[in-house]
C-alpha cells in the first residue's frame, strides 16, 4: 500500500498501528462533547429564531406559531443529536448514554418553560 | 457485494467515512426541519398574499439554500481523503457534482425570482421564475441521495453498518457499490 508523505517507517512494509492512528486523527466514537455543544447551539439557535420572529414580526408570525415550530424543530434537533451520538459510537466500547439522556431532558425541560413563560 | 480495492487502511476509511455522515445527519436535520417550514410558510402567505424575503417564515426556508450548499461543500471537501468516492478519472463524485450544479441553479434562481417578484406579486407556485428555483432543488437532492447511498453501501461493505433487509433496498446498495445506481457508465 503507498501511504502519504510522512506515513510509514523507512523503506518497504505496510502502515504500522500508529501511522493508522495519524492517519485517523480524533475519533468519532470520541466527538460526543464536541457534538453535545453544537446540539445545545442549535437548540438555542432555534429558540432565537422564532424569538426573533414573535418579539419582531408578531402580525406576520404569532407566538403561539413561534412555539410550534421551536417544539417541532427541538424534537427533529434532538432526533439527530441521537443518531449522531449512536452512529459513532456504534462498534467501539464508548458509551454515553447518560450524557445523552442527560441533555435530551434537560432541552426537553428548557423547551417546556420556554413555551410556558417566554413571548406572552 | 463487488470488492472494492482497500487504498486506504479498513479502520481510517471507516472513521473517515463516518465524519462525512456527520455532516449527512446534521443536513437531515436541516431538511426536515424545512419540511415543517413548507406548512409555516403555506400558512404564512394565506394572509400575507406577497411579503419581503426578510419575514420568519422565510428566514427558516431561505436559511437551508445556505446551510445544505455548505454542508454539502464541506462534505465535498472532506470525501477527498476518501479514494472509493471519487469520480471518473479522479474528480468530485457524480452525486455531489449534481448536488452542486443543483444548487447552483437554486442560487441563481433566488435572484430571479425577487426581480420577478418585484414586479408581479403573486406567489403561486407554477410560476415561470420558479420552475429552475424547484427543478434545481429536486436535482440536488437525486444526486445528494446517490451520495448517502454510495457512504452507507460502503460502510456495509466494510462490515461498519448492517445491510438493509428490504431486497430491493439491499438491490440499490449493490447497484450503487457496483457504481450502477445511475448508469452503466457513471461511477
Amino acid at each position: 500500500m503507498t501511504l502519504p508523505k510522512g506515513f510509514g517507517s523507512s523503506g518497504a512494509g505496510g502502515a504500522s498501528s500508529s501511522d493508522v492512528e495519524k492517519m485517523i486523527g480524533r475519533r468519532v466514537e470520541n466527538m460526543t462533547g464536541m457534538i453535545t455543544i453544537s446540539y445545545i447551539a442549535a437548540w438555542l439557535a432555534t429558540f432565537g429564531g422564532t424569538a426573533a420572529g414573535y418579539f419582531y414580526y408578531p402580525w406576520a408570525y404569532p407566538t403561539n406559531s413561534g412555539h410550534f415550530a421551536f417544539i417541532v424543530l427541538t424534537i427533529i434537533e434532538a432526533i439527530g443529536y441521537l443518531f449522531c451520538v449512536k452512529v459513532m459510537e456504534e462498534g467501539s466500547k464508548k458509551n454515553s448514554n447518560g450524557i445523552v439522556a442527560a441533555t435530551l431532558a434537560a432541552t426537553a425541560v428548557g423547551t417546556v418553560l420556554i413555551v410556558l413563560f417566554v413571548g406572552h | 457485494m463487488a470488492q472494492m480495492p482497500a487504498l486506504i487502511p479498513k479502520e481510517v476509511e471507516i472513521q473517515r467515512l463516518k465524519k462525512i455522515w456527520l455532516i449527512v445527519i446534521a443536513m437531515g436535520s436541516t431538511a426536515a426541519s424545512v419540511e415543517v417550514d413548507n406548512f409555516v410558510d403555506g400558512s404564512l402567505h394565506q394572509t400575507s398574499i406577497r411579503d419581503s424575503a426578510f419575514t420568519p417564515a422565510h428566514w427558516w426556508l431561505y436559511s437551508h439554500f445556505i446551510t445544505l450548499p455548505l454542508g454539502w461543500a464541506a462534505a465535498a471537501i472532506y470525501d477527498r481523503k476518501v479514494p472509493v468516492l471519487r469520480g471518473p478519472n479522479n474528480s468530485i463524485n457524480t452525486g455531489l457534482k449534481m448536488t452542486i450544479l443543483g444548487y447552483l441553479a437554486t442560487m441563481f434562481t433566488i435572484g430571479v425570482n425577487e426581480m420577478w417578484h418585484f414586479w408581479f406579486v403573486e406567489e403561486i407556485f407554477a410560476v415561470p421564475n420558479h420552475w429552475m428555483f424547484n427543478m434545481g432543488v429536486v436535482v440536488a437532492f437525486m444526486g445528494a441521495l446517490a451520495y448517502v447511498v454510495r457512504v452507507y453501501a460502503r460502510l456495509v461493505e466494510l462490515g461498519a453498518e448492517t445491510p438493509g433487509e428490504n431486497p430491493y433496498v439491499a438491490e440499490m446498495y449493490k447497484m450503487a457499490l457496483e457504481g450502477k445506481l445511475y448508469s452503466r457508465a457513471i461511477p
